[in-house]
C-alpha cells in the first residue's frame, strides 16, 4: 500500500511535467511580418554583426550590412547607386573623390549622421587595419577632408579604379560618437557596437545556436523595410526546414541544388537561379618539376574532362569555368575568347611525349624521362574529393598516376603556403571582381610572374573603363595561356522562398559589395520600385525528378548570457531526486 | 595515505594533459590565421600583405616564442582565464560554458535514461533467460542499437518532425520565442531535447543492456541466490536486493568511462539536430586551428572524464562494502 502511494506521487509529478511540455508551446505574436531564412553554408553563426566582429566571410558581411550602410551600393543589375552619398565627383587624376551625403540620415540611436562620421570611419579603419579584416585596399586612402556637414573629400594615394565598389561601396560607415573611445574594436561587442544607419536593428544574437534577429528601422532614410522582423537561423537541413515552414527562404548551391527540384512548380514556393561567382580550380606548383613546365600543365588541362565533372559531380548544376577565372556572367570584365582546353586525350599524350614522358614498360603509366613512374599526389579537401577522384581516373587515361590525398582546410592552407605540393584542388568566390586576378593561384603562392603583377597594378590604376577592360582581358589571357591554375567549374545557386512572406529576392549582378553572391542584398528588404526584380532566370540544369533533400552541414555553436530555463530544469531534477530520497528513507 | 596518492595522481594527469593540450594543436600544419585570411574552399579570398599578417600574429600573441606562450597559457589557467577564441572572437570560457550547458543537459538526460533503462531491461532479460521476453529484448535492443546515431536521428526527424509534426527538427530552443514564464521556457527546452536525447538513449542502451544481462547471469548462478530462494523470498525481491545490486558493479565503471567520452562524442547527433554543444565546437576549433578554444575545450573534457572517474571510484566504494576497509 505504502509503495503504491509513492508511485502515485511520482506519476503525478511526471504527468504535470509532461503536460507542461506539450501545453506550453505558446502561440506566435500578432500580425508582424516576420521573414526567417537560413543559409546553405555550414553554420548559422557568422560572428557578431558589427563591422569588426563578423567572420570575414560573405554571409558575415551580409549580416553586418543589414545594420550598416556604405557611401554607395549596388542594385540588382550591379549598377553603383547612391546610398549614404547622393552624388559624387572624381577629379581628373582619379585621386580625389568628393561625396555629397544624404541629409537627414540618423543613426539607430537618433544621433544625426554627418560628414564627420565618414572622416572618422576611414581614419579609424586605417588605424585599426588588422581589425577590419574584410578587405585590404585601404592603403589607397590617404586622408579624408570635411567640406561641410554633408560633403566629404576622400584623397587617395594613387588612382584606384574600383574605388566606387571596393571602398565606397564596401566600407561600412560607423558612428564617431560611439567608436571614438573604443581602443580594441575586435573585442567591442554589445548593443552599441551594432548602431549603424542600416535598414535593420539587431535585436538578439545567439552565438551558440547561430540565431540572429533584427527589427525594421522604421525611420530608414530609404524607406521603411518591407518586413518587420528578420530572423536568421541555423538549421541542419534547409530543404526540410522550408517544407515544415521553419524557414521562409534558403538557397542551394552546386550539387545541393538538386534539392530545388522538389520545390519547382510546387505551389507556395518560388525559385530564383543565380550564378555563385565561385570557381573550383586546380592549383599547380610552378616551382616544382614537372608541374613547373607550362606544357605539362597544358597536358593535364587537356586530360581533364570538365563537362564530365559538371555532369557527374554537380549533377549539371554548374558550367565549365572560364579559364581566365572571371565568371562569364560578369559581362563587364569576362573575356570570352580564351582557350578552354577541350578534353583531348590524344593531344595530352602528344604533349607529354614531346616532353619525353613515355610509357616505356607498357604498364599504362608514363615514365619520367629520367625513369620512374609519372606519379604524384593531388591534394584536396573532403568536400572536393569526388572531383579529385574523377580527375584521377581521367588522368589515368592519359598515363598519369594520381594519388588523391584528402586533408582538412588548415592543413591544405599550410601546404599551399609552404609550396609542398604538385597539384591542389580548391575553390573560392569573389570572381565577379577583377581584384581576384591579383593572385590567380590564391591561396597558393608558387606562381610568380612579374609582368603579370605589373599588368595587374596598371589595371587597378587605370581609370578609363575601356582601357582597364583591355588590361583585365590581358590578365585573363595570361592565366589561360600560362595556366598557373586550371579552372574547373562554376556552380549555380538557387534561392527557394515562400512568396507569401516575401517575393522580392534577387541575385545581385556581380555580387553584393565586393562580390558576395548571396541573394541578401539589403534592397531585397526595402523593395523600392526601381529595384524590383526582373523575372526569374531560367534554371539551366535539367533537374532530375524525385525529391532530394541534401543533408546539409554542420552549424556552429557557442554562447550567450543567461538561459533561465536551465535553472528550472536542474531545480526540478534536484527536487525530484530529494523527494525520491526522502520517500525512500521513510519506506525503510 | 591512499587518498593522497590518488590526489597526486589526478594532479599529475591534469598537468600532463595541460601540456598536451598546448603542444598538440601547434604540431598540426596550418595556423589560426588561415581562417582569418581566407583559406582553401572558402567563399571570399582575402589577400593579406605580410605586414598585416605580422600585426595579426602579434595581436593574438602568436609571434612570441613557444616557451613564453606556454608560460602565459599556464599562468592564464591558474587565473581562471582560458584566453580569447580567435575564430569565435569571444572569451573561451563564455563559449565553453554556452556549449557545455547544452551538452550536459543532453548527455546528462540521456545517460540517466539509458542507464536506468539498460539496467532494468538487462536484469529482466537475465532473470527470464531463454524466455520470450529475453529473446525479444535481446533481438530488438541489439538491432535498434546498431543503427548509427545519425541515421536514427534523420529517421526520427523525417518521421516525428516532418510527417507527424510532433517535435521540432532542429535547435535547442524555439528561436526568439519570448517566453512568458520560466516553466514555458523549460518545457520548450525539453520539447527540443526529446528527439536528440531519444536518439542517444537508443544508440547507447545496447551496451549497458548486454553488460547488465551478462553480469546478472553470472550473479544468478551464485549460491546466495539459491539460498534466498530457499528462504522463500519473493522473486522480485531477490532480483532487486540480491542479484541486481551485485550485478551493478561493472556497470558503474562503464558508465563513468562513457560519460566522459560522450561530452565530445555527441557530434553526430548534435549535427543532425543542429543542437548546440561541445562536439561541434570542438570540430570547428580543430578545423580552424583555434588554439585557445582547443586548449579550453580539451581541458574541460579532461576534467569531466577525471571527474566521472572520481565519481565512479566513490560510487564503487558505496556499492561494494568490501572496498571500504582498505
Amino acid at each position: 500500500m505504502k509503495k503504491g502511494k509513492n508511485v502515485d506521487v511520482l506519476t503525478l509529478v511526471i504527468l504535470i511535467l509532461v503536460c507542461s511540455v506539450f501545453g506550453g508551446i505558446a502561440a506566435v505574436a500578432a500580425d508582424e511580418k516576420v521573414v526567417k531564412f537560413a543559409g546553405d553554408l555550414p553554420g548559422g553563426d557568422w560572428g557578431y554583426p558589427s563591422p569588426f566582429g563578423f567572420y570575414p566571410r560573405g554571409p558575415g558581411y551580409i549580416r553586418m550590412s543589414f545594420g550598416f550602410d556604405t557611401l554607395t551600393w549596388k542594385d540588382q543589375n550591379g549598377t553603383v547607386i547612391p546610398w549614404l552619398a547622393d552624388s559624387w565627383e572624381m577629379s581628373d587624376d582619379g585621386k580625389t573623390w568628393t561625396f555629397h551625403l544624404h541629409e537627414g540620415v540618423k543613426w539607430h540611436d537618433g544621433e544625426p549622421f554627418t560628414a564627420k562620421d565618414v572622416q572618422f570611419t576611414f581614419d579609424y579603419i586605417k588605424k585599426h587595419k588588422t581589425s577590419f579584416k574584410w578587405f585590404q585596399t585601404l592603403g589607397y586612402i590617404d586622408h579624408v577632408d570635411i567640406v561641410d556637414d554633408h560633403t566629404v573629400v576622400i584623397h587617395l594615394t594613387e588612382p584606384f579604379a574600383p574605388f566606387l565598389v571596393d571602398i565606397a561601396g564596401n566600407v561600412p560607415i560607423i558612428p564617431e560618437h560611439i567608436w571614438k573611445d573604443v581602443s580594441d574594436p575586435v573585442k567591442f561587442v554589445g548593443d552599441k557596437a551594432v548602431i549603424g544607419t542600416g535598414p535593420f536593428k539587431l535585436l538578439k544574437y545567439n552565438k551558440e545556436q547561430g540565431y540572429y534577429e533584427w527589427e525594421a528601422n522604421e525611420e530608414y532614410f530609404k524607406g521603411k523595410p518591407l518586413v518587420d522582423k528578420l530572423i536568421s537561423l541555423s538549421v541542419n537541413d534547409p530543404a526540410l526546414a522550408l517544407t515544415t515552414g521553419d524557414i521562409d527562404e534558403t538557397s542551394f548551391w552546386g550539387r545541393r541544388a538538386k534539392a530545388v527540384s522538389a520545390f519547382e512548380n510546387k505551389s507556395g514556393f518560388g525559385t530564383r537561379w543565380g550564378p555563385s561567382y565561385w570557381v573550383l580550380k586546380v592549383i599547380f606548383n610552378c616551382e616544382r618539376y614537372p608541374t613547373n613546365l607550362t606544357a605539362f600543365r597544358k597536358a593535364i588541362a587537356y586530360g581533364i574532362n570538365r563537362t564530365e565533372l559538371v555532369e557527374l559531380v554537380v549533377h549539371g548544376y554548374g558550367i565549365p569555368a572560364n579559364t581566365g577565372l572571371i565568371h562569364p556572367d560578369v559581362t563587364e570584365w569576362y573575356n570570352p575568347d580564351l582557350p578552354d582546353y577541350e578534353h583531348n586525350v590524344t593531344k595530352a599524350i602528344e604533349i607529354l611525349n614531346a616532353l619525353n614522358f613515355t610509357d616505356t614498360d607498357g604498364d599504362g603509366i608514363m615514365e619520367y624521362p629520367e625513369g620512374g613512374d609519372l606519379e604524384f599526389n593531388l591534394i584536396t579537401l573532403d568536400k572536393f574529393s569526388r572531383e579529385a577522384e574523377l580527375i584521377k581516373s581521367q588522368l589515368a587515361a592519359v598515363g598519369i598516376k594520381i594519388n588523391v590525398k584528402v586533408m582538412d582546410m588548415s592543413t591544405v592552407d599550410g601546404i599551399l603556403k609552404e609550396g609542398n605540393f604538385f597539384m591542389v584542388i580548391s575553390g573560392h568566390g569573389g570572381i565577379a571582381n577583377p581584384n581576384i586576378l591579383e593572385k590567380p593561384d590564391w591561396p597558393g603562392g608558387t606562381c610568380k610572374n612579374e609582368t603579370y603583377t605589373a599588368l595587374f597594378k596598371e589595371q587597378r590604376e587605370t581609370m578609363d573603363y575601356k582601357a582597364r577592360k583591355e588590361l583585365v582581358f590581358k590578365l585573363q589571357e595570361s592565366i589561360a595561356e600560362n595556366l598557373p591554375v586550371y579552372t574547373l567549374y562554376h556552380p549555380k545557386m538557387c534561392c527557394v522562398y515562400r512568396p507569401e512572406k516575401l517575393d522580392t529576392w534577387f541575385f545581385t549582378k556581380g555580387g553584393v559589395g565586393i562580390g558576395i553572391p548571396i541573394e541578401m542584398n539589403k534592397l531585397v528588404f526595402i523593395g523600392e520600385e526601381e529595384v524590383r526584380p526582373a523575372p526569374s532566370l531560367a534554371p539551366a540544369a535539367s533537374a532530375s525528378p524525385g525529391t532530394t533533400s541534401a543533408p546539409t552541414p554542420i552549424p556552429t555553436p557557442t554562447p550567450e548570457p543567461e538561459q533561465p530555463g536551465f535553472d528550472v530544469i536542474f531545480a526540478i531534477t534536484g527536487l525530484l531526486a530529494v523527494a525520491y530520497l526522502v520517500l525512500r528513507r521513510k519506506n525503510r | 595515505m591512499h587518498r593522497i596518492t590518488k590526489i597526486t595522481g589526478y594532479v599529475a594527469i591534469i598537468l600532463v594533459v595541460l601540456s598536451f593540450n598546448f603542444f598538440l594543436p601547434r604540431l598540426m600544419p596550418g595556423d589560426p590565421l588561415s581562417f582569418l585570411t581566407g583559406a582553401p574552399g572558402m567563399d571570399m579570398p582575402i589577400v593579406l600583405d605580410e605586414e598585416t599578417r605580422a600585426k595579426l600574429l602579434t595581436y593574438y600573441g602568436l609571434d612570441k616564442p613557444l616557451s613564453q606562450q606556454f608560460y602565459d597559457y599556464m599562468l592564464g589557467i591558474l587565473h581562471g582565464d582560458l584566453g580569447w577564441s580567435i575564430y569565435h572572437n569571444a572569451p573561451v570560457s563564455d563559449i565553453l560554458i554556452g556549449a557545455l550547458k547544452w551538452t550536459l543537459l543532453l548527455v546528462g538526460t540521456s545517460t540517466a535514461l539509458y542507464m536506468v533503462l539498460g539496467i532494468l531491461l538487462g536484469a529482466i532479460s537475465a532473470w527470464n533467460r531463454g524466455g520470450k521476453s529475453d529473446v525479444g529484448l535481446l533481438v530488438s535492443l541489439l538491432s535498434i542499437g546498431s543503427f548509427p546515431p545519425f541515421f536514427l536521428g534523420m529517421l526520427f526527424i523525417i518521421l516525428f518532425s516532418v510527417k507527424l509534426n510532433l517535435f521540432p527538427a532542429f535547435g535547442a530552443q524555439t528561436p526568439f520565442m519570448g517566453y512568458s514564464s520560466l516553466l514555458e521556457e523549460a518545457s520548450d527546452i525539453l520539447y527540443h531535447l526529446f528527439l536528440p536525447a531519444t536518439t542517444l538513449v537508443i544508440s547507447h542502451i545496447g551496451g549497458v543492456y548486454l553488460l547488465m544481462r551478462n553480469s546478472m547471469l553470472n550473479v544468478i548462478g551464485e549460491d546466495y541466490i539459491l539460498t534466498a530462494r530457499a528462504k522463500g523470498m519473493a522473486e522480485w525481491y531477490i532480483m532487486r536486493k540480491h542479484a541486481m545490486k551485485n550485478a551493478l558493479l561493472p556497470i558503474t565503471t562503464m558508465i563513468a568511462l562513457r560519460t566522459g567520452f560522450m561530452i565530445g562524442g555527441t557530434i553526430l547527433v548534435e549535427t543532425v539536430f543542429a543542437y548546440p554543444g561541445v562536439g561541434r565546437l570542438l570540430f570547428d576549433a580543430v578545423t580552424y586551428r583555434d588554439y585557445p578554444l582547443l586548449q579550453g575545450a580539451f581541458l574541460i573534457i579532461t576534467l569531466v572524464i577525471i571527474a566521472a572517474n572520481f565519481v565512479a571510484d566513490m560510487v564503487y566504494v558505496q556499492l561494494d562494502p568490501r572496498l571500504r576497509h582498505d
